[in-house]
């Protein structure tokens, strides 16, 4: 593979990589660098292209020597190479041909390898079009029409100043047609001055003499001289040019690469993408990922979506490379250009490129235009690794917890089972057990699978609400409704409790979920009762704007400030708590039900001693009309 | 009253193995199923007087046997359900079923449920027009309601509304039934009329609104009027 430093280096770059994919070989990228023949700004661009080439799989080398086949007759023969793929512009001139062909055979000859020249030379659809003939006439007529000027100028200046006068103004015009069209113009134009000067000047105004042969010799040479170097300075113009050029894209891309290198998601990658392309090319991009089904994902997601085949209908045509001359060819598809996002693990995306309407895409910016494809196809691979890495990372945690949740729970588990399990059997024995005994065993075995019953449930709910499972249903009620039936569900358990309720008349409707509340605040009171057992518990509720406040408290020891935070944790258990059941999971129901409320809640030390446990609910979204239930319009005819 | 016969169709056996006996032992005939076939079969073979529908069953699900079921039977249907199915128990009174029972649940909740619902089946129409529970008497004919003997004013929509649970006292109502009942038709939806309207009708009857002996909630689901 023998790479030049011209933009369509990466062309060959990438058609070497296919050919190397498609015949299962590895493959080298070789870069010759000829003495005086490439300039700094070329040699970078070469390092580039070779970069691309490693990223690629390639072995890439640099060598130098005097000519380019020299070159790749010194490496090949290091190693044993099998076929050498070459680019080339058509060879301008029979000479060009000649060297090239020359050239070709000495490599066949010295490696005894086969040679593919890939022709380069329309590397991009929509690049500049070859002058027709109506440009060529137009030119000409421009040039006639500015020697004819000359002409008139220097004979009006010859009537006053005689021959000098002449050269400056057809300098000047030769040098214009030089600078604007070109030597393939700009000579013709000074054979046509001579002859001008021959047909016009000598005859008429001067006599033929000795002295003419002097002036138009002296006419002559400064017309080559103004052609050499208005030709010369335009081509310093053009290096110049070009040279800031690839800096430019240079300083473009190292910006890119950094700010691709902070993108931590796709989402990222595709703005930075979009934006970058906004700004060079005035273009909209957009990332192109599978999405579910036969869709695709277009990011960034803010900007209109435009129009686009299926995945089942583009994706072929890529991953169909090759009867592609070029896999990283753009696509021209519905007003839009695609081209592949190919990172080493295939393709990551597709960029979708839309120009404004008409016009077309800048050709010397299409090399630029990759390198940023493939710096977003490295983005979106690492991206894509670091998900992995996460996702894994995430597996290992959840593992952990179901490891830790086995262990904490088998125990809480094992202990009602065996109380169960001995009760049971006792009973079961031939020998009568006293009245008393058996029932008392009987209550035993039903309390026990109570608390087995409510373990388990507490386990489920906890970690349903944990992984997304419960929806949370709000509908517009009244607190008293959800705490009348969490008093009555905790007295069915354990009798008439002193439970102090004091909710304000004109406390507004909720937006909450009646069952999950009712357990936030089943579990409240019930360790309010458990923590406090001899002092009253106190629940009140009242508004604060946009809110609903509801506390709990109680006399008891209370929780210490350190553990404000941790009691809400899973398994979390006070030091020296009583050993009565609990597993440690109340509190954390609670904190995740609140929390799919939007809610908040925490503990407070209680003035004067004990706990205060606080919960607010937002008062969100529109409350439905409210009216008052006597004065309602609806009426019935009837006697109450 | 000769015994009631009561088919149970329910696919796990330990909770056959402790129905069959508990429900015997209570002067019941019991009949048992084990698939959604089976029940239908046996529903129309032996027509019993109440039926015990587990809502998970292998073969058919429990809401099919339901539908199959009503299309001919009135007698009371109970539901056999596990937790956190709201939806599907909601569906299920929606659908005709009478009543249901959580898993897990005791002996004494399932003879209190099946005692109600075979009251219900056995009076079509209220025999005297009087409803007596505890302090708290509703005279359907007179339109009068009374607590401990004080009369109690209520609006003629909270009177409905106490109406519609006494037609279905001890019974569990889902909030659609009883918007329908006491709203009809532009009531279907407005979820929180009814609470409401259920807050200020607890204020007039329960000693303590916020301990409701008489009004009962069942979360996510109704109302039921205890008559325990």
């Amino acid at each position: 593979m023998a790479l030049g430093s011209e933009a369509w280096a990466l062309r060959l770059v990438h058609t070497g990589f296919r050919m190397a994919r498609e015949q299962g070989r590895p493959w080298v990228a070789v870069h010759v660098a000829v003495p005086g023949w490439e300039t700094a700004g070329e040699a970078d661009q070469a390092r580039v292209w070779l970069q691309e080439a490693q990223d690629l799989g390639a072995e890439t080398v640099w060598v130098r020597a005097s000519t380019v086949s020299e070159g790749l007759i010194e490496e090949g023969g290091k190693r044993r190479v099998g076929q050498v793929v070459m680019g080339k512009n058509r060879p301008r001139g029979p000479w060009a041909r000649l060297e090239h062909s020359r050239a070709q055979e000495s490599i066949r000859r010295s490696l005894g390898v086969r040679i593919v020249t890939l022709p380069m030379d329309s590397p991009v659809p929509g690049g500049k079009a070859k002058p027709t003939f109506a440009d060529r006439l137009g030119v000409v007529l421009a040039v006639g029409t500015i020697l004819a000027m000359c002409c008139v100028f220097a004979s009006a200046l010859s009537v006053a100043v005689g021959f000098p006068g002449i050269p400056p103004v057809f300098v000047l015009g030769v040098g214009f047609i030089a600078h604007k069209w070109g030597r393939a113009f700009s000579v013709p134009a000074s054979v046509a001055v001579l002859l001008l000067f021959d047909a016009l000047f000598i005859p008429t105004r001067f006599p033929f003499q000795q002295e003419d042969w002097t002036n138009g010799v002296y006419l002559a040479g400064t017309l080559i001289l103004v052609q050499m170097v208005v030709v010369l300075v335009d081509r310093l113009h053009q290096e110049t040019r070009s040279l800031r050029r690839r800096e430019a894209e240079t300083f473009l891309l190292m910006v890119l690469g950094r700010a691709l290198g902070r993108c931590a998601t796709a989402k990222e990658v595709a703005a930075v993408l979009s934006e970058r392309v906004q700004g060079l090319f005035q273009a909209k991009a957009w990332l192109l990922v599978p999405g579910p089904g036969d869709t695709w994902l277009h990011l960034p997601e803010s900007q209109e979506v435009p129009p686009c085949p299926r995945p089942s209908d583009l994706l072929p045509q890529f991953s169909n490379a090759t009867v592609r001359a070029d896999p990283f060819e753009p696509l021209f598809l519905d007003a839009s250009s695609f081209v592949a996002l190919a990172g080493q693990g295939g393709a990551e995306g597709l960029l979708q490129l839309r120009l404004e309407a008409g016009r077309p895409f800048p050709q010397e910016s299409w090399g630029l235009f990759q390198s940023l494809a493939v710096q977003g196809a490295l983005a979106l691979e690492r991206v894509r690794w670091l998900e992995e890495a996460q996702q894994a990372r995430l597996d290992t945690e959840s593992e952990r917890l179901r490891n830790t949740l086995l262990g904490a729970v088998s125990h809480d588990l094992r202990t009602p089972l065996a109380a169960i399990q001995g009760a049971a059997t006792s009973l079961l024995l031939p020998e009568p057990l006293p009245e008393a005994t058996r029932l008392d065993l009987l209550a035993m075995i039903r309390d026990e699978s109570e608390r087995l019953a409510r373990l388990l449930s507490d386990l489920l709910d906890l970690t349903r609400l944990q992984s997304g499972g419960i929806r949370v249903q709000k509908e517009w009620q009244l607190l008293d409704e959800v705490v009348g039936s969490a008093l009555l569900r905790l007295e069915a358990r354990q009798g008439p409790l002193p439970i102090r309720v004091d909710l304000p008349e004109t406390l507004p409707l909720v937006p909450l979920d009646g069952a999950l509340m009712e357990q936030v605040l089943i579990n409240l009171l019930g360790n309010a009762l458990r923590h406090a057992p001899r002092s009253p518990v106190e629940l009140r509720a009242w508004e604060e704007p946009g809110t609903v406040q509801l506390e709990i408290t109680d006399r008891g020891p209370g929780i210490p400030a350190e553990f404000h935070q941790r009691v809400f944790d899973k398994f979390f258990r006070m030091p020296g708590d009583l050993q009565d059941g609990g597993v440690g999971l109340g509190l954390a129901i609670c904190g995740a039900i609140v929390n799919i409320h939007g809610g908040a809640i925490w503990v407070e030390d209680r003035p004067g001693g004990g706990a205060r446990f606080r919960v607010s609910l937002p008062l969100e979204g529109l409350p439905p009309e409210q009216f008052d239930p006597e004065t309602c319009p609806l009426t019935l005819e009837c006697n109450p | 009253m000769s015994q009631p016969l009561i088919l149970i169709i329910e696919d796990e056996a330990s909770l056959r193995r402790f129905l069959v006996p508990t429900l015997a032992n209570h002067d019941y005939q019991v009949l048992t199923a084990a698939t959604g076939a089976d029940g239908l079969a046996m529903a129309r073979s032996h027509n019993p007087d109440i039926i015990l529908l587990d809502l998970g069953l292998p073969d058919l699900e429990g809401m099919k046997v339901l539908q199959s079921l009503r299309q001919w039977s009135r007698r009371p249907i109970l539901i056999i359900s596990a937790r956190n199915q709201e939806r599907d128990k909601v569906q299920a009174l929606d659908l005709g079923a009478d009543d249901y029972l959580t898993k897990p649940f005791g002996a004494e909740e399932l003879l209190a449920r099946i005692r109600v619902a075979l009251r219900h089946a056995t009076q079509v129409v209220l025999d005297a027009p009087v409803l007596q529970c505890g302090g708290l008497r509703l005279d359907l004919e007179r339109r009068e309601v009374s607590m401990d003997g004080v009369p109690v004013r209520l609006t003629p929509l909270e009177y409905r509304l106490l109406e519609a649970l006494a037609q279905r006292a001890g019974k569990v109502a889902t909030h659609a039934q009883l918007l329908n009942e006491v709203w009809g038709p532009v009531g279907a939806g407005q979820t929180h009329y009814l609470r409401i309207y259920m807050g200020t009708l607890r204020r007039k009857i329960e000693p303590d609104a916020t301990r409701p002996r008489y009004l009962l909630t069942e979360p996510s689901i109704g109302y039921r009027l205890n008559v325990e």
